[in-house]
């Protein structure tokens, strides 16, 4: 064995790892911190002990709060609408070829387009509520969550799928024990897609036209040059993107226990 | 020849009933008409548009945006993950803030990064390159990483440097996996400079559209929908037809904007 590779054998040890990857999100916060201070960087630039500060304050007079419920509504609302669709029509289109074929066209021309280019219209139809950042963010989840169990119903195993039949399980059986289940990483795997972008597709609505939720915040803030405000707000999106996504790993380690698939630490 | 035409209309018929049922929505009134124009209204709007070069001078801005900001995620993606896969120190010290930040919408980071770019275009291609590097990094990463053993291991018993290890093995082992990458990231380019242009602009296809249905010209409006739907058509069929010849022996394979 050649040096380097025993080099490569070695892994770092955890708490070595941990530390580094300590250093330049501390390194970032202290030169920030710092130099805020020091009065060296636009004003736009507020220290992060001030961002904490106004974070604190406004979670304790519950502004921020009211703000993400709001958000966290119109994101989960079209989430579970978008997925729920996406996820019945791509499994019906995995296993019976007449309904892939009728989407097959209509999702492989319409898959690339980004879905907001019609939030000014659908403003327009439902009005500049909840409803239409919903719709916006049903169209967006729809489309992995359908292309993910598509491919997940069709990728299953025709042979357990015959030995199935074999043994005499009915249509229904064979789609809740034997297709379900193996295209179940699949479907995850879309659906922690569709998350991060029903998130993305929310902030990017409540910019462009809201009276409430995190994006109208942080425009408003950035409009009355409340910066504090501003980076409050983006931190309250930041925690409730990632914990969603840490939330969906759970429960796909528990939908999948026992399955060799969905190893931990698996990013997006 | 006759089987040629109805392959195709077996293939594609959904697309003329989709448009039908839109025209009859449409011409019935079912739906406001002004909410829903007819497709011959928008294709005159289309026409019309073409005609006096909006079309293409807001569509030319929003491609170069999205381009430049793609392009440059590509660059600096595909070089951190491959760096990330290839040394500890890199691995430990951008580990965490791929996994931590992956989830997380930068998009409420655009005020800021119309303070520190600007409010023209480089704030917008900033921000594109920001969403799209982290798909582009962590596939390369992944697929760096999953390139099976065996076969770095038979390369060098052969005789392979290091290098050529790189070249002849890893990269092209990575290939599909980077390219799953760039699927995923090139919609999220467009929706970025997209969305950017509604909210602070007066010049690219987020604009046109956000202008347009503000003014009710909602014909107007999905001629700048259907342009931004054939941009994005056309650039996702070319990254396909792409990864098909740079990587033939997994064409047959499933090309999805894989987890």
């Amino acid at each position: 064995m050649s040096a380097a590779a025993q080099r490569r054998a070695a892994p770092l040890s955890r708490a070595r790892r941990t530390a580094l990857g300590l250093v330049l999100p501390l390194a970032a916060l202290i030169a920030w911190e710092l130099s805020a201070r020091i009065g060296e960087v636009p004003s736009y630039l507020v220290a992060p002990s001030v961002i904490f500060a106004t974070t604190w304050e406004m979670l304790a007079s519950g502004e921020l709060w009211q703000h993400t419920r709001v958000s966290l509504l119109r994101a989960l609302g079209g989430y579970a609408i978008g997925g729920a669709c996406g996820i019945a029509m791509g499994l019906l289109a995995g296993i019976a070829r007449p309904v892939e074929r009728f989407y097959d066209p209509i999702v492989s021309l319409t898959y690339p387009v980004p879905k907001i280019v019609v939030l000014p219209i659908l403003i327009a139809w439902l009005g500049a509520g909840d409803a239409s950042k919903i719709a916006v963010v049903t169209a967006a989840v729809f489309y992995p969550t359908f292309i993910n169990s598509l491919y997940g119903a069709k990728g299953v195993n025709r042979l357990y799928v015959w030995s199935a039949r074999n043994m005499g399980a009915g249509p229904l059986r064979v789609f809740a024990k034997v297709i379900l289940p193996a295209a179940l990483p699949q479907v995850l795997a879309g659906l922690r897609i569709g998350l991060a972008l029903a998130f993305i597709v929310m902030v990017a609505c409540e910019m462009q036209n809201s009276r409430s939720g995190l994006g109208h915040l942080i425009i408003t803030a950035e409009d009355s040059l409340r910066f504090d405000l501003m980076y409050a707000a983006i931190v309250a999106i930041a925690i409730i993107g990632f914990a969603g996504d840490r939330l969906l790993l759970w429960l796909r380690r528990r939908a999948l226990a026992g399955q060799a698939i969905g190893k931990e630490g698996a990013h997006g | 020849m006759a089987s040629a035409v109805l392959r195709a209309v077996a293939r594609w018929y959904p697309v003329p009933l989709v448009l039908a049922v839109w025209e009859v929505l449409s011409r019935t009134g079912a739906v406001s008409k002004r909410l829903m124009p007819s497709l011959v209204e928008i294709a005159a709007a289309v026409g019309a548009a073409m005609d006096n070069g909006d079309l293409l001078f807001h569509a030319g801005i929003s491609l170069g945006r999205a381009a430049a900001g793609y392009a440059l995620a590509i660059v600096a993606g595909v070089l951190l993950g491959v760096a990330m896969a290839r040394s500890r120190l890199f691995d430990a010290l951008f580990e965490p803030l791929f996994s931590f930040g992956y989830p997380v919408p930068k998009i409420a980071l655009y005020p800021v990064f119309i303070f520190a770019f600007g409010l023209g275009s480089l704030s917008k291609v900033m921000l594109i390159f920001l969403e799209c590097l982290y798909p582009i990094t962590v596939n390369a990463f992944y697929g760096m990483r999953g390139v099976d053993r065996v076969h770095v291991w038979a390369a060098e018993n052969m005789g392979a440097t290091p290098r050529q290890v790189f070249w002849r093995v890893l990269l092209p082992g990575a290939a599909p996996s980077i390219f799953a990458g760039l699927r995923v990231a090139l919609p999220i380019s467009l929706i970025v400079v997209i969305i950017t242009e509604m909210i602070g602009e007066s010049r690219g296809l987020g604009y046109y559209i956000s202008y347009a249905s503000a003014s009710f010209e909602y014909a107007t409006a999905f001629a700048g929908v259907a342009a931004v739907a054939v941009i994005g058509f056309t650039l996702d069929r070319l990254l396909v037809w792409l990864r098909n010849r740079v990587i033939f022996w997994e064409r047959g394979a499933a090309f999805i904007g894989a987890a």
